[in-house]
């Protein structure tokens, strides 16, 4: 029972004997403070880190380290000002030299001295909330050194110098440079911004300021661009060379500042060699650096953009409304493909393709080509012309991207459908007169057609297509009915269905007795196979080849139907009054003066001589077969006198048309959007009307409103009673 | 039933020419149909409203009458009657132009009296509409109570105004001088 009461025996921890020495804490500090001293002599070798190392343990240890962090930061002033001094002393040139010695010295130093008091660093700054021993020693150095009065202002003006020097093409010590601006970065950033980079960005903006006005002065645009890219690039690797990359952006953003946005609007607008002449004289490469350096200044692109879009818009402008361009509409609109061209080179070369700028282009070019409002007769006669011809010496790659590039241009054309009129006139002509170069072609600017604005446009123009085809092979089987009777003469049908071709009032004709026989014999086979079906001769159109003897000469003259039988009748007669022809013919008056000038006063094509012999064609002439005519040609065309571009009753005629075609579009429309919207106001119809119909044309409001009265008065809508901006839709 | 004849009878009893508006009035408060004739019954209907058996006491209704056509709520419907009562033929919807500046006068012309004469004045110098429709009619009325005149700073073309109206404001604005 004694076990129990026995003690355990404790063992204790070994005490050291604790010194009571006064004179302990001088001791050890003397032995630590010589120790500094040697350290910055460069004489560290000589020393024990162990033992100085134990010494400001035990300093620690025994509550003396605010005491030992005390006299630390004083030995470590006393150090600075001196080396201070050092520093100031130095000469010109090697002020920073020196200054980096010293730095290096001192970080080596502090990094010892840290090591030699890590047990401090540990213990006694964490509690007390005191500066890090090494992170004193720097702020100790920017405190005593770098902000010393006598050395702040020397060390920025040395540096500022330096860099100014090479600005003007001094070769400077860089890595001199580098090690300063590394120091002042290590001794914080806010260090680094005060004493370095602010100052610095001021001075630039200063020194560019400067110097961009002397550029702009004396440079022109495009000199003046090139400046500006060099200086931009040298700045930026000098900040790559030897400060902190952080500066990069902002002294980019001086240079911007001083260089481009003060002065975009002179540089832009610079007479001789802004932006306008460069888009002139297509300068890709000053285009490029402008859009290039703009990029980075605000409202740099906007405002390039907008100077573009008014050129465009002012050349475009003279282009479509020069009474000269005018009389040549192929010309016409092969300067707008080439102007088209031009820029789509400029914005895919110097632009990037910038949708932006794109855009802007597209909006002028929309602009422009709808001042004229002949621009869709003029597109459709150009492609007239393209299909007619071919495109000189090209392939059949070379014809559509002609075609593809004219479509282009066809986009932009607000009044489609006056476009998708004259396109049938022409294409009519072309059929008829088999004058299409390549069907290939035709039937490829068909589809282009109706990709772009769907089947309704192209319906029409394929039935024509689809006529010309079924016309051929009624003719093979009309031939093959009558082989053997080849009597008198052969006749070619081309049967057009009404509707699909564009409509032309025939008038009365008289036509010989000869062709009156094979025109029945036609009429006939063509109702035996067609029942329900009429036909109507159109004279106004088709053409005869006719042998013709002038004495002992033999020709055969292509003429058109109406100079065929006005020539027929002097087969009868040598001579006829204007009346008796007019009578036995029954050509109206108009057509019969055209033809009869086209036989009669046409050099080369006179087969026909009146009296007298005036230009002109009056009621009152008298016509005589020509037995006089010559023409080293045996086979000899007399086309009619006719001009390729509308007269001007012709153009009012059309655009009547248009007009009045565009009535029941435009109240079908009304018609269907308020048919689902029931109620709408005012506005709104207007805005959806001229949505849906965008495609084919621009309706004028005034029409709008017209049309929506007129379906008032027919009550299809009615107003609202009590709020009167709004419609209703009556079933 | 009387006739166009009979009417004027009636008018020369009643001290009254038979191109006043009253008559006019009257034929609304009869609710006739057909212009130039009173039925009996619209006749019967009318004197009833009145409380008129005698030519005298009908002489003495016109007052109040008028005061009654006056008033903002029964005006509207008189002034649509007045042009559905212009129409000669049963199938038409429009009057001419003469006939219009003529009713415009009799109708609106004591109370809005400088628009009805700028409006007669364009009236007869445009020459895109030679009939004015029932629509346009009612713009009229609309027009004179709504815009400011001669000032027109709240008309607003972009509203759904008649085209007409349109014109006449653009007119208006064009010979300002």
């Amino acid at each position: 029972m004694n076990s129990q009461r026995k003690r355990i025996p404790k063992i204790e921890p070994f005490k050291h004997r604790v010194e009571v020495d006064p004179k302990f804490f001088d001791k050890s500090w003397k032995k630590l403070d010589d120790a500094i001293r040697e350290i910055y002599n460069h004489n560290a070798s000589g020393l024990s880190f162990e033992e100085l190392y134990r010494t400001a343990y035990n300093l620690v240890l025994n509550k003396h380290g605010g005491k030992l962090y005390d006299k630390l930061t004083e030995n470590l002033k006393g150090h600075l000002k001196e080396m201070g001094k050092l520093v100031e002393a130095a000469q010109g040139g090697l002020f920073l030299e020196d200054l980096q010695r010293r730095w290096a010295d001192h970080i080596k130093a502090s990094q010892m001295i840290r090591d030699i008091l890590m047990y401090m660093d540990r213990t006694f700054i964490p509690t007390s909330k005191k500066t890090a021993v090494f992170e004193l020693g720097l702020e100790l150095w920017r405190d005593i050194v770098v902000r010393s009065p006598k050395i702040q202002g020397r060390l920025l003006d040395t540096l500022l110098e330096l860099i100014h020097r090479e600005r003007m093409g001094e070769i400077i010590n860089r890595g001199l440079m580098r090690n300063t601006t590394k120091m002042l970065m290590e001794l914080g950033s806010s260090v680094y911004k005060d004493e370095f980079e602010r100052p610095f960005l001021e001075a630039s903006a200063s020194f560019y300021s400067g110097e961009s006005q002397q550029f702009i002065e004396c440079c022109d645009c495009g000199e003046y661009l090139k400046k500006a890219e060099r200086r931009l690039a040298e700045e930026l690797e000098r900040v790559t060379q030897y400060m902190d990359s952080k500066t990069a952006d902002k002294i980019a953003n001086v240079v911007d500042k001083e260089m481009l946005s003060n002065h975009m609007q002179r540089l832009i607008l610079m007479e001789n060699s802004g932006l306008v002449n460069m888009l002139i004289d297509d300068k890709h490469e000053d285009l490029t650096r402008m859009y290039d350096l703009f990029k980075r200044i605000p409202d740099g692109h906007s405002t390039i953009r907008s100077v573009m879009t008014n050129h465009v818009k002012e050349t475009g402008k003279t282009l479509v409304t020069d009474p000269e361009r005018l009389r040549d509409p192929v010309d016409f609109v092969q300067r707008l493909l080439n102007e088209k061209d031009k820029y789509d080179e400029i914005v895919s070369v110097s632009f990037s393709n910038d949708k932006a700028f794109q855009n802007a282009l597209n909006s002028s070019f929309e602009y422009f080509i709808n001042l004229n409002n002949r621009s869709p007769e003029f597109i459709s006669l150009y492609i007239d012309d393209k299909l007619r011809k071919g495109v000189k010496g090209a392939n059949e790659e070379d014809i559509e991207t002609v075609l593809d590039k004219v479509m282009m241009l066809f986009r932009y054309l607000q009044e489609k459908d006056v476009f998708e009129k004259y396109y049938k006139q022409h294409l009519a002509k072309r059929l008829l007169s088999g004058k299409t170069s390549s069907d290939e072609a035709e039937r490829s600017m068909l589809v282009k057609l109706k990709t772009e604005c769907g089947y309704q446009f192209t319906s029409k123009l394929e039935g024509m297509f689809t006529d010309m085809k079924t016309s051929h092979d009624t003719m093979q089987s009309f031939h093959a009915a009558l082989s053997g009777n080849t009597d008198g003469p052969t006749i070619s049908v081309q049967i057009l269905t009404t509707g699909s071709w564009p409509t032309q009032p025939c008038a009365t004709c008289n036509l010989p007795p000869e062709i009156l026989d094979i025109c029945e014999k036609f009429r006939a086979y063509y109702l035996g196979t067609h029942n329900g079906r009429r036909l109507t001769w159109q004279t106004n159109m088709g053409n005869t080849d006719i042998k013709a003897t002038f004495g002992s000469r033999k020709h055969e003259l292509n003429v058109s139907t109406y100079q065929m039988c006005v020539l027929m009748l002097f087969n009868s007669d040598d001579g006829l009054t204007y009346k008796d022809i007019e009578q036995a013919t029954a050509i109206p008056h108009v057509d019969l003066k055209r033809c009869l000038q086209s036989l009669a006063c046409v050099k080369g094509k006179n087969v026909l001589r009146k009296e007298p012999m005036s230009k002109d064609i009056s009621e009152s002439d008298t016509f005589f077969f020509n037995d006089k005519f010559t023409s080293k040609l045996v086979k000899v065309k007399i086309g009619t006198v006719v001009a390729q571009k509308e007269t001007e009753p012709e153009k009012q005629e059309t655009r009547h048309r248009v007009e009045e075609d565009r009535k029941p579009q435009v109240e079908a429309a009304i018609v269907r959007i308020m048919k689902s919207r029931r109620v709408l106001d005012h506005n709104s119809v207007v805005t959806e009307v001229t949505k849906q119909l965008q495609s084919r044309f621009l309706p004028n409001p005034v029409v709008i409103k017209k049309r929506i009265e007129s379906l008032i008065e027919r009550e299809f809508l009615e107003r609202d009673k009590t709020d009167r901006k709004l419609y209703r839709y009556l079933a | 039933m009387i006739d166009p004849e009979g009417i004027e009878t009636l008018c020369s009893h009643l001290d009254v020419p038979h191109t006043d508006v009253r008559i006019l009035m009257l034929a609304w408060k009869m609710g006739c149909e057909k212009q130039g004739y009173f039925t009996l019954d619209e006749w019967r209907t009318g004197m009833k409203a009145l409380r008129a058996d005698s030519i005298s006491k009908l002489k003495k209704a016109f007052p109040e009458l008028t005061q009654e056509v006056t008033r903002p709520t029964n005006f509207q419907d008189f002034y649509q009657f007045a042009f559905r009562y212009c129409l000669t033929e049963d199938k038409k919807k429009c009057i001419e132009i003469p006939v219009a500046c003529e009713l415009l006068n009799l109708v609106l012309g004591l109370q809005f009296r400088p628009q009805v004469e700028k409006l007669i004045n364009y009236l007869k110098y445009q020459n895109e509409y030679k009939v004015i429709n029932m629509d346009q009619w009612m713009g009229f009325l609309r027009f004179c109570n709504e815009i400011n005149f001669p000032s027109l700073d709240n008309y607003d073309e972009d509203q759904a105004w008649p085209l007409i109206l349109d014109n006449f404001v653009e007119w208006l604005r064009a010979n300002k001088n």
